[in-house]
C-alpha cells in the first residue's frame, strides 16, 4: 500500500511515449484504444453491480437456509437478538469501511474493546461512577487511535503492522490488569446500553442504525466523504489538490479506536462484567464485514451499503450457528472461506477493468 | 496565435552561456507572477536543480525543455511548493514566499497539471475538478459539509464547454475515461482553478495530434489574460509554435533562454543536447 504513495519517479519509459516522433499510425492505434476503452466502461459497471448485487444474494440464500433449518429463526425475538448481536461488530464495521477506502487497516479493534472493558471493571471496582468511567473509557480508545494514526501517518509505517502492535500490546495489557475473579460492571441504570431496548428495538441496533445513517450520508455527500475515497483512490492527486490527507487519515483511526471503545462499553454493558476475552472474536468479523461488503484494501473503492449487508450476513451465519448448535469454531472457518470468496470478487471486479 | 505580447517583448531575455539567466531586465520592467532565484535541489547525492533563476510574466508562455532527468519535473515542483528547494527562494509578484504544500501555492492562483497524472480514478469528473474545493450547499446542510452536486456538475459542465474538451456526463468516473480525456480534465481543472500561473508537465504527452492542438489552442487562450504559463514538453515543435520563450536545463542547470522568433527547432536541439555549449556560444 505505501509504496504507490512515494511520489512517483518519472520513468524514461513514461516520458518517451510521448515524442514528437510519433508516426500517424501510432497515433491512430491510441485513437482506436482510447474506443476500446469507452466499450470496456459498459462490461465494468456490470462487474462491479454483479458484485453488489451477488451479496444481496448471499444474504438471501443464508436467511432462507437458516428459515429452512429452524422454526425459531423467522420470530420476531430472535431476529432482535441476531441483530441486537451483530451490531456490536457492525458499529466497529461502519468505521473500518472508512478507514479501509482511505487505504488504511486497523487489526486492533478487538484488543481496544478488551482494554476499554477490563478498564471499566478496574474503575468500577474502585468505586467510580460508571458513567464516568465509561466516557474515560471512550478517552481512552480515541488515544489509542492517535497512536495508530500517528505513528502510521507520521512515521509510514504499514498500518498493519502498528495495529498489529497495538493489539497485541493492549491485548496484553488486558488480560494482565484483569482480576481472576470476574468483576461486575453495573449499577445507575449501565445495562440499558447492552440489554436495554427503546420501543422494542435493542439499543445496540440503534447506536449501529444511527452511526451507520449518518457515516453513510457523509461518506456520499459530504466533502469530508469525498476526501476519504479521494485519499484511499490517489493519494498524491488528493494531497495535490489540497486535501489535508494525513489529518484525515489519523482521525479516521481515531474513529474506528473508539467505535471499537464504544462497542467495548456495549459489550460490557449486557454482560455486567468486564471481560478480557471478548476481544479475540472481533478481529476477523469485523474486518470480513469490510471486505465482504465490497471495500478494498488497495483503497478508494467501497460503499456503505455493502457494509451494512455484509454485517446482516453475519448475523444471520451468527444467529444460525447458535440456533443449530454448530460448533462456534466452525464459525470461524465459514467466515474465512467468505473473507476468500470476498477478495476473489474483487480482484476479479478489478481485473475486469484491466 | 503569433501575436507577440509587448511586456515580453521588452523584456526580451538574453541567452546566457553558463548556468545563469541574465533577467533582472525583466524583473525590473515588471513584477514576474512567479519568480525562482537561485534554486537548488538534491536527492541524497542526486543534484537535480543547480542554483536556478526562472520567472513566468503575464500573458507570457514558457516553455521548459531538456533531456530525461533534466530537472524539468523537480523546477516545476518546487514552484508549487510540492517539493522544498534545498536553497533558493520563491517570489510571487517580487514579494518572497514559502510553499509548504500545494495548498499555499494553490491559494495564490497557482496550478499544476502533474506529468504523473493526479486524477482520482474512483471519482468522478466533477468530483476531480472541484477536489479540495467543494461547493457546500447554502443553508444548514452546507452547514454540516454536505456537498451541492447540481451547481458542481454545472460548473464543471461550463469549464469543459467552454474549453471543447468533449466529455458526455461529468458525473462519470474518472477511471472510465480514456487517457486522452483524462490528460483533458486534469488541464481544465487547472485551468478553471489557476488565475495566475498554470505549470503543466507534459499535458500533451497521451494526446493524439488533434487533442494535443487544443490543448495548445487552450494554452494560447489563457495567456491572453493575466495568466502566465509554463509548458514542460519533449514535443519540440509544439513548444517552439507555442512559447514565446524557451528555457532549456541540461542536467540541473538553465542554459539557455531562447526567444521563440530568434531561434529555431535545430538550435533548442543543439542546446538540450549541450552541444550548444561546446560550440562556444
Ligand atoms: N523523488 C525523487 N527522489 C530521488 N531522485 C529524484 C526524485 N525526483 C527526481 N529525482 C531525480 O532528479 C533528477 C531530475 O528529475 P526530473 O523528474 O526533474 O527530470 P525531468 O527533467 O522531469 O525528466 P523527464 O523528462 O524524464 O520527465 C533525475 O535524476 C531524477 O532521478
Ligand atoms: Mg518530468
Amino acid at each position: 500500500m505505501k509504496e504507490d504513495r512515494v511520489l512517483a519517479q518519472p520513468s524514461v519509459v513514461a516520458t518517451t511515449n510521448a515524442g514528437p516522433g510519433k508516426t500517424f499510425r501510432e497515433l491512430e492505434d491510441e485513437r482506436l484504444a482510447a474506443e476500446g476503452v469507452r466499450r470496456v466502461a459498459r462490461n465494468r459497471n456490470f462487474v462491479r453491480r454483479l458484485q453488489s448485487q451477488g451479496l444481496v444474494l448471499v444474504f438471501i440464500v443464508v436467511f432462507v437456509i437458516m428459515w429452512v433449518s429452524s422454526p425459531y429463526f423467522l420470530t420476531t425475538g430472535n431476529l432482535l437478538t441476531a441483530a441486537s448481536v451483530v451490531s456490536i461488530l457492525g458499529i466497529m464495521a461502519v468505521l473500518e469501511t472508512l478507514l479501509v477506502i482511505a487505504g488504511e487497516i486497523d487489526i486492533s479493534v478487538g484488543s481496544v474493546m478488551a482494554a476499554v472493558s477490563v478498564l471499566l471493571g478496574l474503575m468500577a471496582a474502585a468505586g467510580m461512577n460508571i458513567w464516568l468511567a465509561a466516557i474515560l473509557g471512550l478517552l481512552f480508545s480515541a488515544a489509542v487511535g492517535v497512536i495508530n494514526g500517528v505513528v502510521t501517518v507520521y512515521f509510514k509505517i504499514n498500518s498493519l503492522v502498528t495495529t498489529l502492535g497495538t493489539y497485541s500490546i493492549f491485548l496484553g495489557l488486558a488480560y494482565a490488569l484483569s482480576s481472576t475473579s470476574t468483576v461486575s460492571v453495573g449499577g445507575q441504570g449501565f445495562d440499558v446500553l447492552g440489554s436495554g431496548s427503546v420501543g422494542s428495538i435493542p439499543v445496540p441496533v440503534l447506536f449501529f442504525v444511527g452511526i451507520w445513517l449518518v457515516v453513510a450520508v457523509a461518506a456520499r455527500h459530504s466533502r469530508l466523504g469525498r476526501h476519504v475515497y479521494a485519499t484511499g483512490d490517489n493519494y498524491d492527486a488528493a494531497v495535490r489538490s489540497g486535501v489535508r490527507a494525513d489529518l484525515l487519515r489519523v482521525g479516521l483511526f481515531v474513529a474506528v479506536a473508539t467505535s471499537a471503545g464504544l462497542a467495548g462499553i456495549i459489550v460490557t454493558s449486557e454482560l455486567g462484567a468486564a471481560a478480557p476475552q471478548i476481544g479475540t472474536s472481533y478481529l476477523l468479523s469485523v474486518i470480513t464485514a469490510v471486505i465482504l461488503g465490497g471495500a478494498s484494501l488497495r483503497g478508494g473503492r467501497g460503499r456503505m451499503v455493502g457494509t451494512l449487508v455484509a454485517v446482516a450476513i453475519l448475523g444471520v451465519l451468527q444467529n444460525g450457528f447458535a440456533l443449530l448448535q454448530f460448533s462456534t469454531y466452525l464459525e470461524d472457518t465459514v467466515l474465512g472461506c467468505l473473507l476468500i470468496f470476498a477478495v476473489l470478487t474483487d480482484r476479479l471486479v478489478r481485473r475486469a477493468e484491466r | 496565435m503569433n501575436e507577440p505580447n509587448g511586456a515580453v517583448n521588452e523584456a526580451r531575455p538574453v541567452q546566457v552561456s553558463e548556468g545563469r539567466t541574465a533577467r533582472k531586465e525583466a524583473t525590473t520592467l515588471r513584477n514576474a507572477l512567479l519568480e525562482a532565484r537561485g534554486v537548488t535541489r538534491s536527492f541524497g547525492t542526486v543534484q537535480a536543480l543547480n542554483g536556478v533563476d526562472f520567472a513566468i510574466h503575464p500573458g507570457e508562455v514558457v516553455g521548459l525543455v531538456g533531456d530525461n532527468g533534466a530537472g524539468k519535473s523537480t523546477l516545476l515542483k518546487i514552484l508549487c511548493g510540492a517539493l522544498q528547494p534545498s536553497s533558493g527562494q520563491l517570489l510571487v509578484e517580487g514579494s518572497p514566499v514559502v510553499f509548504h504544500s500545494p495548498r499555499d501555492s494553490r491559494e495564490r492562483g497557482i496550478e499544476v497539471v502533474y506529468q504523473d497524472l493526479a486524477l482520482a480514478t474512483e471519482l468522478s469528473v466533477l468530483e476531480n475538478v472541484f477536489l479540495g474545493r467543494e461547493q457546500r450547499r447554502t443553508g444548514i446542510l452546507g452547514r454540516f459539509g454536505i456537498l451541492d452536486r447540481n451547481a458542481m456538475a454545472r460548473d464543471a459542465r461550463e469549464t469543459l464547454d467552454s474549453l471543447g474538451i468533449e466529455i458526455h456526463d461529468v458525473a462519470a468516473r474518472c477511471g472510465l475515461l480514456s487517457g486522452g480525456q483524462r490528460q483533458a480534465v486534469a488541464v481544465a481543472k487547472a485551468i478553471r482553478w489557476g488565475s495566475r500561473v498554470l505549470l503543466l508537465d507534459e499535458p500533451t504527452a497521451a494526446l493524439a495530434v488533434m487533442e494535443a492542438e487544443k490543448i495548445g489552442g487552450l494554452v494560447r487562450e489563457v495567456v491572453k489574460g493575466e495568466v502566465g504559463v509554463v509548458l514542460v514538453s519533449h514535443n519540440l515543435p509544439q513548444v517552439h509554435e507555442l512559447c514565446d520563450r524557451i528555457v532549456v536545463l541540461l542536467r540541473g542547470s538553465i542554459v539557455a533562454n531562447l526567444h521563440r522568433e530568434d531561434t529555431t527547432v535545430e538550435e533548442i536541439v543543439m542546446w538540450i543536447t549541450g552541444a550548444a555549449r561546446s560550440r562556444g556560444n
